[in-house]
């Protein structure tokens, strides 16, 4: 049967999505329809490789128009204002209606934005797409003195990127440690020291109480009354699901649009995928929301072959990375939930990473080291993990010892 | 195929099964991985960000990225998962006595 399939967000779960559903059925309509005017594009590298000139827009891409036009996918640069699920339209801004068969919701997250004098809103920067990226690229560079306010990965990866375009850069935090949403200290500390010996200042347990500007420079009031004078101000301090054209409906929102693991919301024929979605994991048996590259990519294909017909448990164990100067963090799994945490390595030029354990099992790792050192084992661990495997805490904390020796094949 | 070309790895045995090793070979790098069916031979460095694939995870005829996952086929060097989107180069390689040589030109 032929079906109106409309995706509505034009990121890495909405073109994933698509082109799963292309594969699976070759008749229906698809049509993403995106805010930005751009076909969609990798976010990782806008705070590191595209700052550093080292990619330019058009490696960005994840797939080009002809590939779309090949595969007989639309994309349309659209502003959706209001979504009446029980008649299947969507209404944009510009009075144009769409009508739907299936709607998959991939409208990401957007960023959380400092409560500011208006006169200051515009002063201050945050990177989530292409333009603010490249917004902060051509202002950053006739400035100095730059202060990032959140030490989360965001503002980590440009306090990298700007210190290697030699710019004096300042880190202000306001809990205790550095990531601290979601990394052991441990860790953080071990990042903290390599932003530290590149000539990153970092302040930790501070809160901005005031902003003010003086003659093109910023005056920054810490709750300790220090001041910090800066030439340039960029703030990273977190996110939220984007759910505001669903909050007067009925579909279920609980931080983001609530998803069974098939994709599906609570509205039939609308599914949702990617930082949007707090969906259920089986594995874990519990609902989560992520915002990584990997979660995207998955779980749009994964609503993808349910929007086809094709019905598919999400069950991809949590990945995430972030780089900052030449180290390399990742995350796997879940490491809120544990009973043991185990320790393999101390060095950070071969890799550190913490095990966290419950009833011997594996829930999750968080590994830092030197580019790739962690990758091999923390990949190891994530299939671990799916597989549910009793571990060998001896084979775990020796890091002489392989780590594939417990995979039992 | 002049004899020069082929450029000794090492021996046989200095590569575990489902495993690989870093070769460097004047300004180049590679990877010399040992499948269950025999030898074989990839540029070092993964095409999606200068990382060596040495510390990648081998897996059936694949090697995977250390740094952000990309997917590799070893055999033919197409690149099978995002974020790697172009190939690796791949190398002929012959075993000769216990002793592992790869083509380099």
């Amino acid at each position: 049967m032929k079906n109106n399939i409309i995706i509505l967000g034009g990121g890495q779960a909405g073109i994933y999505a698509a082109r799963e559903i292309r594969q699976n059925d070759s008749k229906s309509n698809i049509k993403i329809l995106g805010e930005e005017n751009l076909l969609p594009y990798e976010r990782p590298p806008l705070s590191k490789d595209f700052l550093l000139d080292k990619k330019n827009e058009e490696d960005l891409y994840f797939y080009s128009s002809d590939v779309l036009k090949n595969e007989n996918i639309e994309f349309e640069n659209v502003s959706i204002s209001k979504v009446d699920f029980e008649n299947k339209k969507l209404f944009a801004k510009n009075d144009d209606v769409y009508f739907y068969d299936s709607l998959l919701i991939s409208t990401g997250s957007e960023n959380k934005k400092l409560s500011l004098d208006n006169n200051l809103k515009n002063d201050v920067y945050y990177l989530r797409n292409l333009e603010e990226a490249k917004k902060i690229k051509e202002t950053v560079s006739n400035k100095n003195k730059i202060t990032i306010i959140g030490g989360g990965f965001i503002g980590l990866e440009i306090a990298s990127s700007l210190s290697q375009l030699q710019k004096k850069v300042i880190v202000i935090e306001i809990g205790n440690q550095l990531m601290g949403r979601i990394i052991p200290k441990q860790i953080a500390d071990l990042v903290q020291n390599t932003h530290l010996e590149h000539g990153n200042e970092i302040i930790l347990n501070k809160q901005i109480e005031k902003i003010t500007k003086k003659n093109g420079i910023y005056e920054i009031l810490l709750n300790d009354n220090s001041l910090i004078e800066t030439d340039f101000i960029i703030a990273g301090i977190g996110s939220t699901p984007a759910v505001k054209l669903f909050e007067n409906t009925n579909l279920k929102l609980d931080n983001g649009i609530v998803t069974n693991q098939f994709c599906e919301t609570s509205i039939k024929d609308v599914y949702a995928a990617g930082d949007v979605s707090n969906f259920y994991h089986p594995l874990y048996q519990r609902n989560m929301r992520l915002e990584s590259y990997q979660h995207a990519q998955n779980h749009g294909i994964c609503a993808g072959k349910n929007i086809a017909g094709v019905k598919t448990e999400y069950t991809s164990i949590p990945w995430m990375w972030s780089d900052q100067f030449n180290l390399n963090l990742q995350l796997t799994g879940i490491c809120d939930d544990y009973d043991e945490i185990i320790e393999r390595g101390n060095d950070i030029n071969n890799g550190v990473i913490y095990f966290f354990l419950k009833n011997n099992k594996i829930r999750g790792a968080c590994g830092v080291g030197i580019m790739g050192k962690v990758g091999r084992d923390i990949r190891i661990t994530s299939k671990l993990t799916e597989k549910d495997t009793i571990v060998d805490k001896q084979i775990l904390s020796d890091q002489n010892l392989k780590l594939n020796k417990l995979i039992q094949k | 195929m002049s004899e020069e070309n082929w450029i000794e790895v090492g021996s046989t045995d200095s590569i575990e099964e489902e495993d690989l090793i870093r070769f460097d070979h004047q300004d180049k790098t590679f990877c010399v991985y040992r499948l269950t069916d025999g030898f074989y031979a990839t540029d070092g460095i993964c095409t999606h960000e200068a990382v060596h694939l040495e510390d990648g995870l081998v897996m059936d005829d694949e090697i995977e990225c250390p740094m952000h996952q990309g997917i590799f086929n070893i055999k033919s060097g197409e690149a099978l998962s995002p974020p790697a989107c172009e190939d690796l180069k791949t190398y002929p390689v012959k075993v000769d006595n216990d002793k592992i040589f790869i083509k380099i030109s």
